[in-house]
């Protein structure tokens, strides 16, 4: 290999770089978890028309039936049809788990990062993300819930606070493995103030544990969730989510266990789906591997 | 020559503590304590010594890229140390870093165009398409083509990274680059090439080194003067020539024996030093070289020397003529690497 002088005339053009989606759809996990994404997602938005039913009719003739052409998931326990429901919890479930953990995960990458570039005030931000993750999830619900009465808002926000400490260590531990870099002291000798050199520098290479841990974390949250709501805290009744009807489905789980198994096999492709788009869209958008 | 920098007494000391809440401090580890020296422009001070000895720290004091603990650090005649602001901006323009590591240097999501571009963008240098050309001139100055501007850092060899952190230090067009060992982690033949590169840009662009190293040949094919640190502290500084040809300070000595020799009839004329470099944390009183030096007397351990004539020793005109030849060549494969610089730079 020569490292001499290179002669700009006779060189090849430099190849077009494939773009993070051509990335993304070249990994056999990218486009299959990004269909069912979107899948999802068109499924939760669409969910008042492509429901065959009216989730909340009851109909006490077909109660627990198994699934059949007319109810295609069957119905649950007051006979409500679980294939219509499931559309609606759909909305529920994901709007949940994305905005608890949109919300935290924002506030505990701020704080790692502020942590980790700001040594002084490390100490005292880590010993606070420490005392928020002594507390289960649950206790936050239970408090928000007697704060705001339980509902959507108490899950939302105990979520969102239980997320911020684990997204907070996460970040901080690899900003400072990035922070120890030389074009991190490089970028600090060109002068550059702190908040391009945190957004452009340091941020973008933490993206990967990031990435990781947020699709974790999504099938997490959306499991807290559902145990929020089973305790009654979390989504009320009739309202449809998908951690609840699974929840309430348990009593049957011997004489109808499609009740609680269908809605469960709802959560386990939405956090499968999730993890692997994470995964994909990790090594997509990472320019060491775009070839 | 005018003086470009100015470093008086500058020392940076860590301070060591135990226990996480009631931190107690049980200790000082004083990385560089007490340097002083000037650097004039276009010139080009190889700072030599062994690891550990406060070269980088020195050099990045000099960036201001940590605190000093004292001292002072005049650039153009303005001390640094106490400039913030718009005023520590200006500062960072006119004296830029070149890195040890061509590896951890260029930040992975950046291309080679962005990495070179951005330190115009943050001084507010032209716009878009002036500094898209400049990035162009750039590459070709440092021997690469516009072309490699849309390629990321990974794709390039270590030589190469190590010329895009040249190029991305002179976007700015500094008179002062610190150069923290630039060629030590790339091969020899590479090492030739980058240590010319960085030379040629000096007679064009009229650039002032500091030059971190602690490969004598190296230092000999760049430096213009010399200064031999031990233990966070400036041993012996002076012109290349004389430092070399007649070495005053014994560790000076001994570094430019240490250089690896191939011919065994050579062996037994020197005598290596002895034991480790104390730690930091605990530096002998006295000079701090004298638990180490065989021609410690009484009070090489009882007063630290001063920096006079450019040595620090109180021996330093009593000592014996060095036993070595070093004026006549190096050792005869450093030689032979000077003999591959000198090609290097006639292709050129």
């Amino acid at each position: 290999m020569s490292d001499t002088t290179l002669d700009a005339t006779t060189a090849p053009a430099a190849p077009r770089r494939p773009s993070a989606l051509r990335m993304l759809l070249r990994d056999f996990g990218g486009t299959v978890s990004l269909v069912l994404v979107i899948l999802i997602v068109v499924l939760a938005i669409l969910a008042p028309w492509l429901a065959p039913h009216d989730p909340f009719a009851t109909d006490l003739m077909a109660v627990m039936e198994p699934p059949s052409s007319r109810y295609w998931f069957g119905t649950d326990g007051q006979g409500r049809d679980i294939f219509s429901r499931m559309l609606f919890g759909l909305r529920v479930t994901l709007g949940m788990g994305l905005l608890s953990l949109v919300v935290g995960g924002v506030i505990g990458a701020v704080v790692g990062f502020c942590a980790a570039y700001y040594r002084r005030i490390d100490g005292l931000l880590m010993r606070l993300m420490d005392m928020l993750l002594s507390f289960p999830a649950i206790l936050f619900g239970l408090a928000l819930a007697a704060i705001f009465g339980p509902g959507l808002t108490a899950v939302i926000i105990a979520l969102s606070i239980a997320t911020i400490p684990l997204m907070a260590r996460i970040v901080r531990s690899s900003a400072l493995v990035v922070m120890g870099l030389d074009y991190i002291e490089a970028a600090r000798a060109i002068g550059m103030n702190d908040f391009r050199l945190i957004f452009r520098h340091l941020a973008p290479n933490c993206l990967s544990s990031v990435f990781v841990f947020s699709t974790l974390r999504l099938g997490q949250v959306i499991l807290l969730g559902s145990a929020l709501s089973f305790l009654g805290l979390g989504a009320q009744p009739p309202t449809a989510e998908l951690g609840a009807m699974a929840a309430q489905g348990r009593n049957f789980l011997f004489i109808a266990p499609h009740i609680s198994v269908i809605p469960s096999l709802g959560i386990f492709v939405i956090v499968l789906a999730f993890n692997l788009l994470g995964d994909a869209l990790r090594d997509a958008l990472d320019p060491r591997l775009r070839i | 020559m005018s003086v470009l920098l100015e470093v008086e007494n500058l020392a940076k000391h860590y301070p060591v503590r135990n226990g996480a809440i009631l931190a107690r401090q049980v200790g000082l580890v004083r990385a560089v304590d007490g340097v002083s020296f000037t650097l004039n422009r276009g010139e080009t001070l190889a700072l030599v010594g062994e690891s550990g000895c406060g070269k980088s720290t020195t050099a990045r004091l000099v960036l201001r890229l940590i605190e000093p603990t004292t001292g002072a650090v005049k650039f153009k005649g303005t001390d640094i140390t106490t400039l913030d602001g718009a005023t520590l901006k200006g500062f960072r323009r006119n004296a830029q870093i070149v890195f040890q590591d061509p590896y951890a240097s260029l930040n992975p999501r950046y291309t080679v165009g962005q990495t070179i571009s951005e330190p115009m963008e943050v001084h507010n240098i032209g716009d878009a398409a002036s500094r898209k050309a400049r990035v162009e001139e750039l590459l070709k100055l440092v021997g690469l083509a516009p072309y490699h501007a849309q390629r990321y850092g990974h794709e390039f060899s270590g030589g190469q990274r190590q010329r895009i952190g040249i190029a991305r230090a002179l976007a700015v067009e500094p008179d002062l680059v610190v150069c923290d060992e630039p060629v030590s982690a790339l091969d020899v033949s590479i090492q030739a090439q980058v240590v010319n590169l960085l030379r040629d840009l000096q007679r064009r662009l009229g650039l002032a080194y500091l030059f971190i190293a602690h490969d004598l040949a190296v230092v000999k094919h760049v430096a213009d003067r010399i200064a031999v640190m031990y233990l966070g502290r400036i041993v012996e500084i002076g012109e290349k020539r004389a430092l070399f040809s007649n070495p005053r300070h014994p560790y000076t000595r001994a570094l430019l024996a240490a250089i690896p020799h191939p011919d065994p009839s050579r062996k037994g004329r020197v005598t290596p030093l002895g034991g480790d470099v104390p730690s930091p944390m605990n530096i002998p009183p006295g000079c701090r070289f004298h638990t180490r030096c065989p021609f410690a007397q009484d009070i090489c351990r009882q007063q630290d020397p001063v920096l006079k004539n450019g040595v620090a020793c109180h021996l330093a005109d009593e000592l014996p003529p060095a036993g070595v030849d070093f004026a006549g060549g190096l050792a005869p494969n450093a030689a032979k690497r000077l003999a591959l610089y000198a090609e290097a730079a006639a292709r050129t």
